[in-house]
C-alpha cells in the first residue's frame, strides 16, 4: 500500500472515533445523577430557583438535542460558556493548551532519546547484567504513581533545599518560557515516568529484533557492540516502539493532569481538574473533547511514524 | 520463529527480590486493612496545633489541620486498596466475559465490537475517571466503575486472543460436535486453558488500578474531605511539608512501596505464566 491510501484510511478512521468519544464525553457528564443545576443554583435553592436555572442553562430540553447542538458548536469552534466566571470555553482552551503542549513536548524531548538509549542497551543484550539492571530499575520507577514521584521531587528539590520554585508562577501576560525555572520540576517528573514506560517498550522491541536471524548473521560477520546495536538492532526496533509509544499518550495525558495539579502549572490539565472540582460541565466537556482529539491525533502520528521508520516498507513480504 | 526476549532475570524459583516484594505487600496490606482496628484516636478530630512535630500521643505529629497523622495513616489506606481490588474484579469479570464471548461465539458482529473496544482503549483512563466524577460527585462507586471500565478494553483483548487460540486447537469443535452446550464447553474446555492468562492479566490491571485509585484520592475525587485517604493526605499536606514532612512522606512511602512491590510481583507472575498476549500497554 502506498502512502496516499494509507493516510486517507487513517484520517477517515479518525472522524468516527472522535465522534464516538464525543458521545461518551457528553453522556458521562450529562446522564449521570450529578445534576449541574445543584452545582450552579447552590444546595439551598428553592424548587422555583432550580427550575429557572435549568431553563437558563437549557437543561430542560432532551439530551439528544443538546448533544447535537454541542457537537455542532464544537465543529464551528464554539464549545459554549463555562458556568464559573462565564468565560468562553474555546478561548480558555486556546489560552492554556499551548502551555500544556510545551510541557509535554519538553518532557518528550528528554524522555525519547533516554528511552531509546536505555531500551537498546537492555534489549540488545537481553538477559545480561546491563539488561537486568535497566529492567529492574525501570520496573521500580514505573511502579511509582506520578503524583508520588512529583511530591517526592518537590519535597527533595524545592521544599527542603529551595533550589527550585515550588509553585509554577507564570509572569502576568507572559508564557512559562519567561520563567524557565518553573518548567524544571514538571518536565522532570513527566520525563522520568515517560522514560520508565518508554524504555520497557523499546527494550521488548529490541530484544525481539536482537533474536532475529539477520542480527545473528551480522554477529557472525563479526559486528558487535554499539555498531551492532545502532546499525542492525535499532532500525528494526524503532517502528514497533513508535507504535507502542503512541498508545501510551493516554498515560501522558493523565500524567499531565497530575503534574500540573501538583505544581500549579497553568495548563489544560490543571484547568480540567478545577473544572471537575467546580462541576463546570461545559468546561469539563470541552477540555475532555480536546484531550480526546489530541490523543487520537498522537496515535495517528505514531502510526505514520511507525510506517515511515519500518525498514520493510515497500518491499513485498 | 524463535522465541524472542529470553527472561532477563534467569529462570528458577522465586528470588530474594520476589520474597521481599511479597513481604512489603503483606506489610502495607496489613497496615491498610487492620489499621482502622488498631488506631486509637479519631482520624478527623483536631487534637493539636497544625503541623506539630512528633510528640507524646502523636507518634507522627499532626497534619495541616491539627489532626493526628498516625490515626489518619491507619484509616486512610483501605479505601485505596478496596477500590483497587473492586475495580480489578470488575475489569476482570467484564474482560473475561466479553473476551470469551468474542473469542468463541461472535463471528461478524465481533469485528465491530473490537473496533469499538479499540476506540475505548484510546480514551485516557484518568479522563474517564474525571468525567464520571463530574457526573457523580463525591462517590467512591464512580471511582471504582471508572477505574474498572478503563482497564476493561485491555483485559478483553488479552482474553479474546487467548480464547481464540484455544478455540483453534480443536477441543471446542470436538466438544461442540459431541453435543456439549456452550456453558459446558466454556467450563471444561476453555476456562482451564485461559485461566492462567486471566490471572496474569488481573495482576497487571491491579497495578494500574492502585495507581488510579490513589491518584483519585490525590485529585480529590471520591468520598469527600474529612475522611482519610493516603492520596488526599499527600495533597492536603504538601504545602506544609517544610514544617512537618511526615504527613506527606509516610503515605507517599506506603503507596510507593506497595505500588512498586505489586508491580514487580505482577511482572514475575506474568513471566511465570509466560503468555505472549499479555502486553504491558495498559499498565
Amino acid at each position: 500500500m502506498t502512502w496516499g491510501p494509507f493516510l486517507l484510511r487513517r484520517v477517515v478512521a479518525f472522524v468516527p472515533s472522535l465522534a464516538a468519544l464525543s458521545v461518551l464525553v457528553f453522556g458521562a457528564t450529562e446522564l449521570l445523577p450529578g445534576d449541574a443545576v445543584s452545582a450552579v443554583a447552590g444546595p439551598s435553592a428553592t424548587e422555583a430557583e432550580r427550575a429557572a436555572v435549568r431553563e437558563r442553562l437549557g437543561l430542560d430540553r432532551d439530551p439528544v438535542t443538546r448533544y447535537l447542538e454541542w457537537a455542532g458548536g464544537a465543529l464551528r469552534g464554539d464549545l459554549g460558556t463555562g458556568y464559573t466566571g462565564g468565560r468562553s470555553v474555546t478561548e480558555l482552551i486556546a489560552d492554556r493548551l499551548p502551555n500544556s503542549l510545551l510541557l509535554a513536548g519538553l518532557a518528550l524531548a528528554v524522555a525519547l532519546p533516554a528511552s531509546v538509549a536505555l531500551g537498546l542497551l537492555a534489549g540488545a543484550r537481553a538477559g545480561r547484567r546491563a539488561d537486568r539492571a535497566v529492567s529492574t530499575g525501570v520496573l521500580l520507577v514505573a511502579g511509582l504513581p506520578e503524583f508520588v514521584l512529583a511530591a517526592l521531587l518537590l519535597w527533595l528539590l524545592a521544599a527542603r533545599t529551595g533550589l527550585l520554585p515550588q509553585v509554577s508562577l507564570v509572569p502576568l501576560g507572559g508564557t512559562p518560557l519567561d520563567a524557565p525555572e518553573i518548567l524544571v520540576l514538571p518536565v522532570l517528573t513527566l520525563a522520568v515516568s515517560g522514560v520508565a514506560v518508554g524504555t520497557r517498550l523499546v527494550r521488548s522491541a529490541s530484544a525481539e529484533v536482537a533474536a532475529s536471524p539477520w542480527v545473528e548473521a551480522a554477529r557472525l560477520r563479526g559486528i558487535t557492540g554499539p555498531r551492532l546495536a545502532a546499525r542492525h538492532v535499532l532500525p528494526g526496533a524503532l517502528a514497533p516502539a513508535a507504535q507502542a509509544l503512541g498508545l501510551m499518550t493516554g498515560a501522558l495525558v493523565g500524567g499531565a493532569v497530575v503534574v500540573e495539579t501538583v505544581f500549579g502549572y497553568p495548563g489544560i490539565g490543571l484547568e480540567l481538574q478545577q473544572a471537575v472540582a467546580h462541576r463546570d460541565i461545559p468546561l469539563v466537556q470541552g477540555i475532555a473533547l480536546v484531550l480526546c482529539a489530541v490523543t487520537l491525533a498522537t496515535v495517528l502520528l505514531a502510526d505514520v511514524a511507525a510506517r515511515a521508520l519500518d525498514p520493510r516498507r515497500g518491499s513485498p513480504r | 520463529m524463535r522465541r524472542p526476549s529470553p527472561d532477563p532475570r534467569g529462570s528458577g524459583g522465586p528470588g530474594v527480590l520476589t520474597w521481599c516484594c511479597a513481604a512489603v505487600c503483606l506489610l502495607v496490606l496489613s497496615v491498610a486493612l487492620l489499621g482502622p482496628l488498631l488506631a486509637s484516636g479519631s482520624p478527623t478530630e483536631q487534637v493539636g496545633p497544625p503541623l506539630a512535630a512528633p510528640g507524646a500521643g502523636h507518634p507522627l505529629g499532626t497534619d495541616v489541620l491539627g489532626r493526628d497523622v498516625a490515626a489518619r495513616v491507619l484509616h486512610g489506606g483501605w479505601v485505596v486498596l478496596v477500590l483497587a481490588v473492586g475495580a480489578t474484579t470488575l475489569a476482570t469479570l467484564l474482560g473475561a466475559g466479553g473476551g470469551l464471548w468474542l473469542g468463541l461465539a461472535a463471528e461478524h458482529g465481533g469485528e465491530w465490537v473490537m473496533r469499538a473496544v479499540d476506540v475505548l482503549a484510546v480514551f485516557p483512563p484518568l479522563l474517564l475517571m474525571l468525567l464520571l466524577a463530574t457526573g457523580a460527585p463525591d462517590s467512591d462507586a464512580a471511582v471504582l466503575v471508572a477505574v474498572g471500565l478503563a482497564a476493561t478494553p485491555f483485559s478483553l483483548r488479552v482474553v479474546r486472543a487467548a480464547t481464540r487460540r484455544v478455540a483453534a486447537t480443536g477441543y471446542v469443535v470436538t466438544a461442540r460436535a459431541r453435543g456439549d452446550g456452550w456453558p459446558a464447553v466454556v467450563r471444561h474446555d476453555v476456562l482451564p486453558n485461559v485461566a492462567g492468562t486471566v490471572l496474569a492479566d488481573a495482576g497487571i490491571r491491579f497495578v494500574a488500578a492502585v495507581h488510579l485509585t490513589a491518584t483519585a484520592g490525590f485529585l480529590g475525587l471520591g468520598r469527600g474531605a474529612p475522611s482519610a485517604n493516603w492520596g488526599r493526605m499527600i495533597r492536603e499536606n504538601l504545602p506544609g511539608a517544610p514544617l512537618n514532612p511526615l504527613p506527606v512522606l509516610v503515605p507517599a512511602a506506603l503507596l510507593a512501596a506497595f505500588a512498586v512491590a505489586v508491580n514487580l510481583l505482577a511482572d514475575r507472575l506474568a513471566e511465570h505464566l509466560a503468555d505472549p498476549d499479555i502486553t504491558r500497554s495498559g499498565a
